[in-house]
């Protein structure tokens, strides 16, 4: 497989990055690391003539506690022991992503907005001729889903259920000025596998913040994959809360890997609020968003699989953070 | 003293011998095909069918060829001749002349300047096809069928070979059994998910003569073809193995792109270079079959074997390859260590339009062990008898012969069975650990080296050596014996220093060139150690003795009073008489200059009379005995492997390092196959091309592996060996199998065991009633 030519652009200001997203709108994509991009290209997927490499961009890069650049890398976190120990979620999504040579080229940014990816889409050019298009590549139906409605391709990200735990927001600017929303509503739940994000033409993710809040509760991340690295999520559910005494003041759930978009569960954490965490609330809390989610057969593990281990991997995320927990 | 006493000391075999070529590995300089660069050097590119099964209507490659920088379009009909790896099951092309039979296959081929370039020629390539109904189970394939994937197939079947066989009497011993057990194994295809992929250079030049690098294991099945398919007498070809980066069987037969390479360089007169990707070396294939095993094992009340009653089902793929042999395999394998004195086997492999299996890493001997090791842990427990004490009382004995007539000479089966039995604490752990924690027990037989050459005309050995050495002192050694990696030029080196005393670093083995290297017959069914030791140590003994001849000249004592120590001959029990290595040399080289020396190997005659006797016949067998631990979250259904202790009888180790890594790899390749890896299909279509969505184990699953290498020197092997590069995979499948069976209380029947069939399997067990351990 070979990479067709493209024509690369280095932007060094956000400025400089919007002008060209502007100049170029509708057939560029920005690299942002590049360890799914390329591949993808290779395979021919959805090629762009322009690609605007944002490495050079410096209001992209770097983090604190506070912020985190959409450039910085993720081995860069991994370095991070404050950082770390501070968002202990962030730390599990961080380090069970791919592989360490991958973290050390892979971003923040690029991790957010990883393209969906689903076993009919994730193939060579001539894999995907030889069985018919789909919709998400090159063609009008699906083959997970038989129809031509909807893409069912699953969002495989592990950072986005961590960071929307901790209620971080991203930093967003484009044509229309700066605007900062939740990280959960970067992701378009009205949409499916190709219409799957909230960001309007030419604007771009700058940084991830992190409120001060993030940093007073217990967090985890629980993946589950084939092989214990490597591997993109099969599931991945994300949990923080905050107790006083035995009392949870604050908790929040998030899932991924299972749908098109990572999502947010609060109608099922809020009414445990103000009480103790216990073993039934979790047990119900775990068995509810069982039957919420809807994966489908496009990843390694067949999706009633998935589904039932939704609920154990949420008990033991909800567990994992009560006070006293060791795992 | 005699080589095959345990008792033997030698200064390097038995030790630990890092390989000669590591250093040019580990810094990246070794010389791999792919890093060849020959002046003018097109690039080769294969068009491939996108259906599983048509005709080929009509193929327009004009506007292909019309391209600038295009120098060769090439379609079928130009080299038609059926090649394959078997003599009796040609069944393949260079390129599909007027029918594709998976999507993947080879419909045309085309050199160009650069990959673009050759990238578009292939997209100007107008195919008509016809589209065939598909073939993808074989069980559809058993009856006769519309439209047969080949015509060689058994009377309008899909049958490429069925094999039945009778030893006893099956029926009788049934009647008298008092313990029945029937397992019917369901087998993923595996693949060999080697480093390098497939690449082949091939250049033809004005003096008529065409030179092809190819990342082959064997090089002289690759020139015999490259001469039938391309019409050039096998003298005007040469053959290269530079390094190869790993092959476990996929790079064991002569393949289709090797050869349309070779056709292109012959069209354009430049040298073409074909460099596969992980999709083209997926669709190529090769590997372990789809299989479906039926195994049926009748004993007495104290755990006697009294018969086993096989069936296999096995998913050929398109093409024959090595499925003869494969398919007699799953039957004749299935009996040693045991004494089986009643056998029956029925054993089909079907075409199917998927992509070929062939032989991967213990061949024929994989998944039909899984089956029969499964069904002997579960007759141990309908038994009551201890795993090890049922294997113990089934052994075969050394010097015996099995109810099919292999000769077995060497066996330290129990010797296995006693060192894993102790070292693992088994005693105390076997059903006595708590839920969701397991031990389990697997055994493994294989062959050391087919005997049956697959070439048997003209007859001539199997395998050649050559030594040559001139007054540096270095010495040259010539063999077309291929080092996939497994450590053959190491081993080779090393034999003859140790009979010459001299340095490691006096060896050169010489790069497998057909030009110069004499014939071996590649690194296929464990045979290297076996045959080309023998060989080797034969070629050093004679050049021993013309260096001994010489040193008596010099030395005024008679050879026989002589030995060989390091670097030097000397009298014996009389060291400070003696000379040099090079006085020995030198004065040995007055005659006539360079010495030169040869040494060969043929097995011995072997086997029964019967139809398919030799297969399964080898000059010896090694066995093995590895208990397997295991750990199970018994929610996510996910379990590890924390340790293995693996029992192997390899005759005498001669490079202990190498066969450690062989043993390690082997339980790396063997839990990927029980964990994970899969060729997932859709119909006829591959799932899963890339090193992604194949699930080969990452490194933190590996086990603790603890090596027991308790063999006793084989009477024929060299100094004592014998194979230990597919043998040690088998056992840890089963192994495993077992002791999730300890932990959990489910038999898995079908590999692989991935976590959501653990969870189905305890729902199942839940369901069914039966508690274990107390869950």
């Amino acid at each position: 497989m070979h990479l067709d030519p493209f024509e690369l652009h280095r932007p060094e200001s956000v400025d400089e990055t919007l002008e060209l997203a502007r100049r170029y709108a509708g057939s560029f994509d920005y690299l942002a690391g590049g360890t799914d991009l390329l591949p993808n290209y290779k395979m021919h997927l959805n090629l762009r003539p322009h690609l605007i490499a944002l490495e050079d961009v410096g209001e992209l890069r770097g983090h604190s506690l506070d912020r985190i650049g959409a450039m910085t890398r993720l081995a860069d976190l991994e370095r991070d022991p404050e950082f770390l120990r501070s968002y202990p979620a962030i730390a599990e999504a961080v380090r069970e992503v791919a592989t360490p040579l991958v973290r050390a080229s892979g971003t923040l940014g690029g991790n957010l907005f990883l393209e969906t990816r689903c076993f009919f889409f994730n193939q060579s050019y001539f894999w995907r001729q030889s069985l018919g298009f789909c919709m998400k590549a090159d063609g009008d139906q699906c083959h997970v889903v038989p129809q031509k409605e909807k893409c069912y391709a699953t969002f495989s990200g592990d950072l986005a259920p961590a960071l929307m735990v901790l209620d971080a927001e991203a930093e967003i600017r484009g044509p229309g000025g700066a605007r900062r929303v939740p990280i959960g509503e970067l992701y378009d739940g009205a949409g499916d596998g190709i219409r799957r994000t909230r960001l309007a033409p030419g604007e771009l993710l700058v940084a991830v913040h992190l409120p001060a809040s993030a940093r007073r509760r217990r967090s985890t991340y629980r993946k589950l994959r084939v092989r214990p690295s490597f591997d993109f999520p099969e599931l991945g559910v994300a949990a923080a809360g905050r107790w006083e005494g035995d009392r949870l003041e604050e908790l929040s759930l998030a899932a991924g890997g299972l749908e098109t978009y990572p999502r947010r569960f609060d109608a099922l954490t809020s009414p445990l609020l103000g009480a103790p965490l216990t073993d039934t609330k979790i047990e119900e809390v775990a068995s509810k968003l069982r039957g919420l989610v809807r994966p489908v057969h496009n990843t390694f593990l067949a999706p009633d699989y998935r589904k039932k281990m939704a609920g154990v991997f949420t008990r033991r995320a909800l567990a994992g953070i009560r006070p006293g927990a060791t795992a | 003293m005699d080589a095959a006493s345990p008792d033997q000391k030698f200064r390097l075999l038995g030790g630990r011998i890092p390989y000669v070529e590591g250093p040019l590995k580990v810094s990246g300089r070794a010389e791999y095909t792919d890093d060849i660069k020959r002046s003018g050097m097109l690039v080769g590119r294969l068009l491939r069918s996108p259906h599983a099964h048509a005709r080929i209507r009509s193929v327009d490659v004009e506007a292909a060829r019309r391209l600038p920088g295009v120098f060769a379009v090439l379609t079928g009909e130009k080299y038609p001749t059926q090649f394959g790896v078997l003599p009796i099951t040609h069944d393949e092309t260079a390129i599909a002349v007027d029918r594709v039979r998976y999507i993947g296959d080879i419909v045309a081929a085309v050199a160009a300047r650069d990959e673009l370039t050759a990238e578009r020629a292939l997209a100007a390539i107008r195919i008509e096809y016809e589209v065939l109904p598909e073939y993808n189970d074989p069980r559809m394939g058993v009856q006769k069928v519309e439209f047969p994937i080949h015509s060689r197939g058994l009377n309008g079947t899909n049958i490429q070979k069925e094999v039945v066989q009778h030893f006893g009497d099956v029926d009788a011993a049934l009647g008298t059994a008092s313990h029945f057990v029937r397992v019917r194994g369901r087998f993923s295809g595996v693949t060999h998910a080697f480093t390098e992929p497939l690449v082949t250079i091939a250049e033809s030049t004005p003096d008529g003569r065409l030179t092809v690098w190819s990342a082959t294991q064997v090089p002289h099945y690759l020139h015999r073809s490259l001469s039938e398919v391309l019409g050039l007498p096998m003298h005007r070809i040469r053959v290269i193995k530079p390094e190869v980066g790993g092959g476990f069987g996929g790079k064991s037969d002569p393949l289709p792109h090797e050869i349309a390479c070779a056709a292109l360089a012959l069209e354009t007169g430049r040298p073409v270079k074909m460099l596969f990707d992980r999709e083209d070396v997926f669709l190529t294939n090769h590997g372990r079959h789809p299989t479906e095993n039926d195994v049926r094992i009748a004993t007495d009340a104290e755990g006697r074997i009294l018969a086993y009653d096989i069936e296999a089902l096995i998913d050929g793929g398109a093409w024959s390859s090595f499925g003869t042999v494969t398919t007699y395999y799953n039957g004749v394998l299935s009996m040693g260590p045991y004494r089986v004195p009643n056998f029956r086997y029925r054993g089909r492999r079907v075409y199917t339009n998927k992509p070929p299996s062939g032989a991967m890493r213990a061949h024929g001997g994989t998944n039909i062990r899984y089956s029969v090791e499964t069904a002997l842990d579960e007759l141990s427990e309908q038994l009551n008898v201890d795993p090890f004490a049922l294997r113990e009382l089934n052994a075969l004995p050394p010097n015996s012969t099995t109810i099919n007539q292999f000769r077995i000479t060497s066996t330290s089966f129990v010797k296995c069975l006693h060192a894993a039995r102790q070292r693992s604490g088994w005693d105390a752990k076997h059903r006595k650990l708590p839920y969701g924690h397991g031990i389990g027990l697997g055994c493994s037989f294989y062959i050391s080296g087919s005997n049956s050459p697959i070439h048997f005309t003209p007859k001539m050995p199997q395998c050649t050596v050559h030594l040559k050495v001139d007054m540096d002192g270095g010495i040259a050694v010539h063999c077309m014996q291929a080092d996939i990696g497994q450590g053959s030029n190491t081993l080779m080196a090393a034999i003859v220093a140790e009979v010459l005393g001299v340095d490691l670093e006096r060896m050169h083995v010489v790069r497998v060139d057909s030009d110069i290297s004499p014939i071996d017959l590649g690194s296929y069914s464990s045979r290297v150690t076996f045959m080309m030791g023998n060989a080797t140590r034969k070629a050093a003994e004679s050049l021993r003795d013309q260096l001994v001849h010489a040193a008596a000249l010099l030395t005024g004592y008679p050879p026989e009073r002589l030995e060989v120590g390091h670097e030097r001959i000397s009298v014996r029990h009389r060291p400070d008489v003696g000379v040099s290595y090079l006085e020995a040399l030198h004065k040995a080289m007055e005659r006539s200059g360079a010495l030169l020396a040869t040494g060969s190997y043929t097995s011995p005659p072997m086997g029964g009379e019967f139809k398919g006797a030799r297969a399964g016949t080898a000059p010896a067998y090694s066995f093995g005995a590895y208990v397997a631990e295991v750990i199970v979250d018994v929610e996510t259904g996910e379990y590890r492997v924390p340790k293995v202790w693996a029992a192997f009888d390899c005759g005498r180790a001669l490079n202990r390092l190498a066969v450690e890594g062989q043993i390690e790899g082997s339980i790396h390749m063997g839990l990927g196959q029980v964990m994970g890896e899969s060729m997932n299909y859709r119909g006829s279509r591959l799932l899963n091309p890339s090193l992604l969505e194949y699930k080969i184990p990452m490194p933190q699953q590996m086990p603790e592996v603890e090596c027991l290498l308790v063999g006793d020197p084989d009477p024929e092997g060299p100094f004592g060996a014998k194979e230990a590069g597919e043998g040690p995979l088998i056992a840890i499948l089963p192994a495993v199998g077992n002791a999730l069976y300890d932990a959990i209380g489910v038999r898995f029947t079908e590999l692989p065991i991935t976590p959501d069939r653990v969870v189905r399997g305890m729902e199942q067990r839940a369901a069914a009633g039966r508690t274990w351990k107390g869950a």
